[in-house]
Formats: structure tokens, C-alpha cells, sequence
């Protein structure tokens, strides 16, 4: 393999791998606020504003993969 | 890291004029003529246009009420109201037939360099405001206040937080427009629409979520012992 075709395989992996933990977060975050909606409904206000804000933190760690396969993409 | 953008009209060699220049200047202007339009003569009982304008105000300060109180949001509104308006603009520009399509317009916070700029904004914005509610004092006692060992961590933090912030905004659009691209190449016709549709949500959560993180650091920034 030459050095190129293994830095496309890291920059695959670095964005695949980093997907995967923050996509089981955000699911688990988003059931438990359902739940909270489904059972308090006069609370789903604030139950959203909170999920919006963990969830865009949990973004963040995809969006940090994201970074490091563009800088290796940029080194193919 | 993304392709730098291409050039369109090089000044001096520093100041050139990108795709993503343009877009802003063309913001710029809408947002100003808006603005002029509406403000230039006031009624008690507004009209259809006034109307609807003093509705988006109104849902903005309800929101930054919502998270900071009455009290701050109305200090802090300029600022807040108005990344959020430049950040919700910005993003939806990139939904107009032909930007991103050519090197002349293409959607300002699908640029690492823009959305650092507003990252950047945002940290000297946070740390004037805290001296200034705080005193140089208070501003320093936040780093060392629960724990000794703890400023390493808090002075990183206060460096993380804008350059998460410019990230995460940069990531979802750029992230955004690619796939849109993509989508382009496969089928020209019908496919975009799909990815289109869904920018219409992302691009409005985006902004939400940059406001509403600058505005809990704000909170937190300024926020002095005696008030609780």
C-alpha cells in the first residue's frame, strides 16, 4: 500500500469512528427528553432548549473528527 | 482542512475579495435595508411590515430572556441579536440557486475563516463583558475560586469555547454543502431538494445553538456572587 492510499484509510476511519460515539449519545439523550416530554408535557420548553445545548455538544466531538480527516485528506 | 477559497478580486494582497465576501456584502445590505426600511417611520399601531419585523424581535428577546433574564438580555441584545441575525442570514444564503456552485458566492459560514472571525468576536466580546460587570479583580478571581490547581483548565477553557464554537459552525454548514454538491453530481435534477429540505432545519438550529451557547457563557462570564 502506498503511503497516500493509507492516509485515505485514516481519514475514513477518523470521521467513521468519530461518528459512532456521539450518534449513540444524541440517542439516548433524545429518548430520555421524550420521555421527559411524553410525561410532562407542560416541561417540553425547557426539556428542548437543555437537549438542543447537550446535543450540540455532543456534535462537537463529530465535528472534531471531521477536522482531522480534512487535515489528513489534505496530505493524500 | 478546507480549500482556501478562491480569489475574485485581489486588494493590496490582503484584503481579497472571496466568494464568501461577496455573500456577506450582499447581507449587509439586505439587513440594512431592512432595517432602514422599517425603522424609518415608527407607528404605535404598526403596520403589516413593521408587524411582522417587531414579531422576530420579539420571539429573539423572549428567547435570550428565556436563558439569561430580563435584565441581561436587554444589556447584551445588540450583540446576541445580531450574530444570531448574521449567523441565521449567512447560513440560509447557501440555499439560493447558484451559491456554492461558482467561485463568486458561495455561503460565508461554510469558511473556516468566517466562522473563526465570529469565534473570535465572541471571545474578546465575552471578556470585555466580564470586566466590565466584574472589575479586572472579579475577572481574575474565576479562575482560581473552587480549587488552586485549577486555572491551567479554566484559562484552556476560555480559548476552547470560541474555537469549538467556530468549528461546530463551520462543520455543520460546510458539512452541509458538500453533501448537497454531491448529491448534485449523482443527479442534477431532484436529488439536492432531499438535502436542501434538511438544511432548511439544520441551518436554523445552527444559529440557535451558537447563540444560545454564547449567551450561557455570557451568563456565566458576568454573572457576580452578590446576586444569586
Amino acid at each position: 500500500m502506498t503511503d497516500s492510499a493509507i492516509i485515505a484509510i485514516a481519514a475514513a476511519f477518523a470521521i467513521a469512528v468519530s461518528t459512532i460515539g456521539p450518534a449513540l449519545g444524541q440517542g439516548k439523550t433524545a429518548a430520555a427528553a421524550m420521555e421527559g416530554i411524553a410525561r410532562q408535557p407542560e416541561a417540553a420548553k425547557d426539556i428542548r432548549s437543555t437537549l438542543i445545548i447537550s446535543m450540540a455538544l455532543m456534535e462537537a466531538l463529530t465535528i472534531y473528527g471531521l477536522l482531522i480527516a480534512f487535515m489528513l485528506v489534505a496530505k493524500v | 482542512m478546507s480549500e482556501p477559497s478562491e480569489v475574485i478580486l485581489p486588494i493590496f494582497g490582503v484584503l481579497d475579495v472571496t466568494g464568501e465576501v461577496v455573500v456577506m456584502w450582499i447581507i449587509l445590505a439586505v439587513v440594512a435595508v431592512i432595517s432602514l426600511l422599517v425603522t424609518r417611520n415608527l407607528k404605535e399601531r404598526p403596520g403589516k411590515f413593521q408587524n411582522i419585523i417587531e414579531t422576530g424581535v420579539e420571539y429573539l428577546d423572549n428567547f435570550f430572556t428565556g436563558i439569561i433574564g430580563r435584565k441581561k438580555a436587554r444589556k447584551y441584545f445588540y450583540f446576541l441579536g445580531s450574530l444570531f441575525i448574521f449567523i441565521i442570514f449567512a447560513n440560509y444564503s447557501g440555499l439560493f440557486p447558484g451559491v456554492g456552485m461558482t467561485k463568486y458566492a458561495k455561503a460565508p459560514t461554510s469558511s473556516l475563516s468566517v466562522t473563526a472571525g465570529l469565534g473570535i468576536v465572541t471571545f474578546f466580546f465575552l471578556l470585555i463583558a466580564s470586566i466590565r460587570a466584574k472589575g479586572v479583580k472579579g475577572f481574575l478571581k474565576r479562575f482560581w475560586s473552587p480549587v488552586i490547581i485549577l486555572p491551567p483548565l479554566l484559562i484552556l477553557d476560555e480559548f476552547i469555547k470560541p474555537a469549538s464554537l467556530a468549528l461546530r459552525l463551520f462543520g455543520n454548514i460546510f458539512g452541509e454543502e458538500t453533501v448537497t454538491e454531491q448529491l448534485y453530481e449523482i443527479l442534477p435534477i431532484g436529488a439536492p431538494l432531499i438535502m436542501m429540505i434538511l438544511s432548511l432545519l439544520f441551518c436554523a438550529i445552527q444559529a440557535i445553538v451558537f447563540t444560545m451557547l454564547t449567551t450561557i457563557y455570557l451568563d456565566e462570564a458576568v454573572e457576580t456572587e452578590d446576586e444569586e
